[in-house]
């Protein structure tokens, strides 16, 4: 064909649109012009839930504009990832929703004793509390020895209960810390 | 997978009828479908060597069909070039210098060896004598660039929401990576955008800010009865919509878009 991919560009910006071939390209020219186009991006990562390590794909809609926040609209398995080949349990697949959820906590709650309602509270005020009361707790209920005289270091009055959506990060300092208060009664939920 | 001759042809009738932007050129694709789908059949119970000018049919060598139909009905572009064809020897000029060097420029050459190369791919019979470009962006079989991506649907198979390419000269899918560059091999996902409008549901732009090229995807996950190659052209809209943004179609439609 004598026109080349340059004329049907030059062909397109005068005005007479037509395609490489000479089909009238002006009606796709036209509606092109009404679309409403949105840009995703997506972008390979690990899923945070477990140490298996699925990979994901997050897709993310926004237009790189300088003040736009671009929104994650949706997460799916990485059909490419060896270890899950775009699979995803239903903690993973449920992903976007830790992500984005109108119900996430933005502030620490407390709830007193014989209250029937959670209260705001600072956050240095709440890491203030806690201190004090695993302090209280700990040196009240720490075990040295079990009743053969084996040492044991056991600290039973405190007990740690984990959420599905705790990240593997979150539970590995979890551990760490409840282990070296001697926490025993320790559930992280790093399960489906 | 892979559709067939006639599912491509019911198809582009289908959003033929539908009218929009790409209605006369999907009106003629059905009718080159229909041309293409006469030379498959013909090589059906052929015992294909891999060289073309070996395994030619009638329907091929003389091209009368599609010669007479692009005179007929197509655009002033295409109806000239058959013009001068039809008192030419046409299958040397036309479909020789395709196969030897493909390009997406070369309307007529493709028309003709596309159906060859499919009926080659379904008979697991090489092509013989051309040089062909290899790589994991090209067609594994025979060499081609990729004309679309197909995004498999998710529910299809426990392992899915891959991606598959499928190429420009015989059609064949083969699985490549998402989130790369189809053109260049781009990985930063920095460079990669992806557009989508609400008018086309199931088709997508997969841009590279890299190489400023691009292609189409077809989304079975969100239509499962689309047709890739047909539903690829039925959204021109994006391809202008591309072209107008200063983005390089990795390899034009037979509609030249």
């Amino acid at each position: 064909m004598s026109i080349s991919r340059r004329t049907f560009l030059k062909s397109a910006a005068a005005g007479a649109a037509v395609s490489a071939f000479g089909f009238d390209a002006a009606p796709a020219y036209a509606q092109a012009k009404t679309l409403k186009i949105a840009r995703t991006s997506e972008t390979r990562s690990t899923c945070p839930y477990c140490s298996v390590s699925c990979g994901v794909i997050i897709h993310t809609l926004g237009d790189r504009a300088k003040n736009a926040i671009p929104q994650v609209v949706h997460v799916e398995g990485d059909p490419d990832h060896p270890i899950n080949r775009g699979t995803l349990c239903p903690k993973g697949a449920s992903l976007q929703q830790d992500i984005l959820n109108d119900r996430r906590l933005l502030k620490p709650q407390v709830r007193r004793p014989g209250s029937d309602r959670w209260e705001d509270i600072e956050w240095d005020r709440a890491v203030d509390e806690i201190a004090r009361r695993v302090k209280k707790t700990r040196d009240a209920t720490f075990v040295e020895k079990d009743a053969r005289g084996r040492t044991v270091n056991r600290c039973e009055g405190i007990a740690w209960t984990g959420g599905c959506t705790d990240t593997n990060e979150l539970n590995y300092l979890v551990v760490k810390t409840m282990r070296s208060l001697g926490v025993v009664y320790l559930e992280n939920q790093a399960r489906v | 997978m892979r559709d067939s001759w006639d599912d491509r042809i019911r198809r582009a009738e289908t959003l033929s009828g539908e009218g929009g932007a790409a209605e006369a050129m999907l009106a003629f694709f059905v009718r080159l479908l229909r041309i293409q789908k006469d030379i498959y059949d013909s090589l059906r119970n052929r015992r294909l060597t891999g060289e073309i000018a070996a395994d030619a049919t009638p329907e091929m060598q003389l091209a009368p069909g599609l010669l007479t139909m692009t005179v007929s009905t197509g655009p002033p572009a295409l109806r000239e070039r058959a013009e001068r064809l039809q008192s030419n020897a046409p299958f040397e000029e036309i479909a020789l210098p395709f196969w030897h060097k493909p390009s997406d420029h070369d309307f007529f050459g493709k028309v003709l060896v596309q159906p060859y190369l499919e009926r080659l791919a379904a008979q697991r019979v090489r092509p013989r004598y051309r040089d062909h470009l290899r790589g994991e962006r090209r067609c594994p079989f025979c060499g081609g660039a990729p004309q679309l991506s197909i995004l498999e649907e998710h529910a299809a198979a426990l392992e899915s929401g891959g991606r598959q390419l499928q190429c420009a000269n015989c059609l064949s899918p083969w699985t490549y990576r998402r989130v790369v560059c189809v053109h260049c091999g781009e990985e930063d996902e920095h460079q990669l955008g992806y557009y989508r409008s609400e008018e086309f549901p199931h088709l997508r732009i997969d841009s590279c800010e890299t190489c400023r090229h691009y292609l189409k995807s077809i989304d079975l996950g969100k239509l499962g009865l689309a047709v890739p190659i047909v539903d690829e052209m039925a959204g021109v809209a994006l391809d202008a919509w591309a072209v107008e943004r200063g983005y390089e179609k990795i390899e034009l439609n037979l509609a030249g878009m």
